[in-house]
């Protein structure tokens, strides 16, 4: 062992400690805003700093749950989030693997000239084609309906990016075999080359699961009707005062708004992660 | 591959090409076009040259002061994160460092949580009465330290732009974190080696050769960085509570501010000085990895 492995004991010490302690505090906000989303008014603003709410468990506020679900219609907010979510990431995932397939293996005129507009197409702002973008959607009678959320992002230039390099790396002898037992291109890339880049998918996945989900500036442009919020809108709605003006209630409904994505992120972990450090060595 | 894949080949990329030209590549032209028009909903586009950039950069305060707060943004940010990133990953990829998976996913949670949630709970806790920061700051004293209240962290001073900029380095430590890790688990342990063998300690090899070896991470999360904070939006927006608060404008929220009030073409000229700004960033990238040789023209 060398001495970076093996750097003294209190070096050891101090450094486990340091990062330990701001690990916690980078989570602290969140279990202060479960501790708030259980507490009376009165208490929340009070000046006592109780971690654990006043009380037995069950004197605790969890009418704040319900006060939040119903005033702000959170119900409906998470009904549309999900179907906007959901029909985005398995569509957007089946169009940008074939169009990923595409380019990394088959050959076609414009295959270059195309992918070098398509990576230019991954550098642009948002903030320089949502004007247009937004007037292409009023032509196709989109705006103001869930449409608007989901038609624009069936495909995207780095999902197409991201699954063009994964599928780079399936090795062409294993093509060119299917190919011998008579495999169309499409049977190819369903039976060969999707099963053997299915990491890179579920990578893919969780990150337009999560950008979808989270997604906030596009639909405070073309949302206007409350029925047809995300959850987002619905959740910034309830901060801006237009339902309620009571911080434990707001804590619920943050509460509510952050569990789906913090299990999603839990169960997916090695996924998501694995999947990151590939978009940063090969971005 | 035989000639014949050409016409096959558009099946699998015609419906995916065209979204992306539909929604990215012909709005992104035409809102080009677009900024040198005045153009609002009743109104029929008129030709005006380069008069909305001119209005821009001699005119308008609002905007001067928008790029000014982006560009604090900017630099209030990026390095603090890196720093960060760096130092606590080297901990944590330590083959000594107990805990790992859980500290790695404690940074990386608020990373995951929506905007809209992370406004909620900062406007909570900066709030400046009822808050608990500044409760906590009562506590220990510090306001009757400085013999003055304390800040309106969200209000009109200075201290709103500290305030974001916290939150940003709190929201996107963990992405850093994460990436350094990848990065840093791939440089080879010969080289630790051979440094040690030289009499370096463990705080010297950590900057002669772990942080030469991470650099094109370095520069990657510099870029990628750079341009999330010129283009913030979501953020600042909700911290401020979409209010009249313009003290706190970004450019983005200028150019929102000006599309709401059906001023199309002047919002295109924002945007295209968003675009020319990020694509410096884009351009500086890559000289660097052309001059390091990684990626050939």
């Amino acid at each position: 062992m060398n001495r970076w492995m093996q750097p003294s004991a209190s070096v050891r010490v101090a450094a486990q400690v340091a990062t330990w302690a701001v690990a916690l505090l980078m989570a602290a906000p969140f279990a202060w805003m479960v501790s708030t989303s259980l507490k009376s008014d009165a208490e929340a603003i009070g000046r006592d700093l109780n971690w654990i709410p006043a009380g037995p468990a069950s004197e605790w506020q969890w009418g704040n749950y319900a006060a939040a679900w119903e005033q702000a219609d959170l119900g409906r907010f998470y009904l549309n989030s999900v179907i906007v979510a959901l029909v985005v990431t398995a569509v957007s995932l089946v169009h940008n693997a074939l169009a990923g397939f595409a380019f990394a293996k088959l050959r076609f005129r414009g295959r270059s000239a195309l992918f070098l507009v398509l990576l230019a197409t991954m550098m642009l702002p948002f903030q320089v084609y949502f004007i247009f973008a937004y007037v292409i959607c009023d032509v196709l009678g989109y705006i103001d309906t869930l449409h608007a959320l989901i038609v624009p992002f069936l495909a995207s230039a780095f999902g197409i990016f991201y699954m063009r390099q994964s599928i780079q790396s399936v090795p062409e002898s294993v093509i060119e075999a299917g190919r011998i037992d008579g495999f169309t291109d499409f049977e190819v890339f369903w039976h060969i080359v999707l099963p053997s880049v299915r990491p890179a998918l579920g990578a893919l996945a969780i990150f337009t699961f999560m950008w979808s989900w989270n997604n906030f500036f596009w639909p405070l442009i073309v949302i206007d009707s409350g029925e047809r919020y995300t959850l987002p809108l619905g959740v910034a709605a309830l901060a801006s005062g237009l339902f309620v003006q009571s911080w434990p209630v707001q804590m619920a409904a943050a509460t509510i708004i952050t569990v789906p994505t913090i299990l999603v992120f839990l169960l997916f972990q090695r996924w998501f992660v694995a999947g990151l450090a590939l978009t940063g060595v090969k971005g | 591959m035989s000639a014949g894949n050409s016409n096959r080949a558009w099946w699998f990329i015609a419906f995916p090409l065209a979204i992306v030209f539909l929604f990215t590549a012909l709005p992104t032209v035409v809102g080009i076009g677009l900024s040198f028009f005045e153009w609002g909903a009743a109104t029929e586009a008129r030709s005006i040259g380069f008069e909305n950039y001119r209005a821009l950069l001699q005119d308008d305060q609002q905007f001067w002061r928008a790029l000014r707060n982006t560009l604090i943004f900017a630099v209030a940010t990026v390095p603090v994160t890196l720093l960060l990133a760096f130092l606590f990953a080297s901990a944590v990829n330590a083959p000594w460092f107990r805990g790992r998976t859980v500290v790695r996913t404690l940074f990386f949670v608020p990373t995951v949580v929506s905007i809209v949630a992370v406004g909620f709970i900062w406007q909570w806790i900066l709030d400046p009465q009822a808050g608990v920061l500044n409760h906590l700051l009562q506590s220990i004293g510090v306001d009757r330290m400085f013999g003055r209240d304390l800040p309106q962290w969200t209000g009109e001073s200075a201290w709103s732009l500290a305030a974001v900029s916290f939150i940003q380095v709190w929201r996107t430590l963990g992405f850093s974190l994460v990436l350094y890790l990848a990065a840093l688990s791939s440089v080879p342990r010969s080289l630790y080696d051979a440094a040690s063998v030289d009499g370096a300690g463990s705080w010297q090899s950590l900057w002669r050769i772990a942080w030469p070896s991470v650099w094109p991470m370095t520069i990657f999360l510099i870029t990628t960085g750079t341009i999330a904070a010129l283009q913030v939006f979501d953020l600042v927006w909700i911290m401020t509570g979409g209010a009249e608060r313009r003290w706190m404008d970004v450019l983005n929220v200028h150019l929102y501010r000006e599309f709401s009030n059906n001023r199309m073409g002047y919002a295109a000229a924002i945007g295209v000085i968003v675009l020319l700004l990020t694509a410096i960033v884009t351009l500086a990238q890559l000289r660097w990895m052309l001059s390091r040789g990684e990626v050939r023209l």
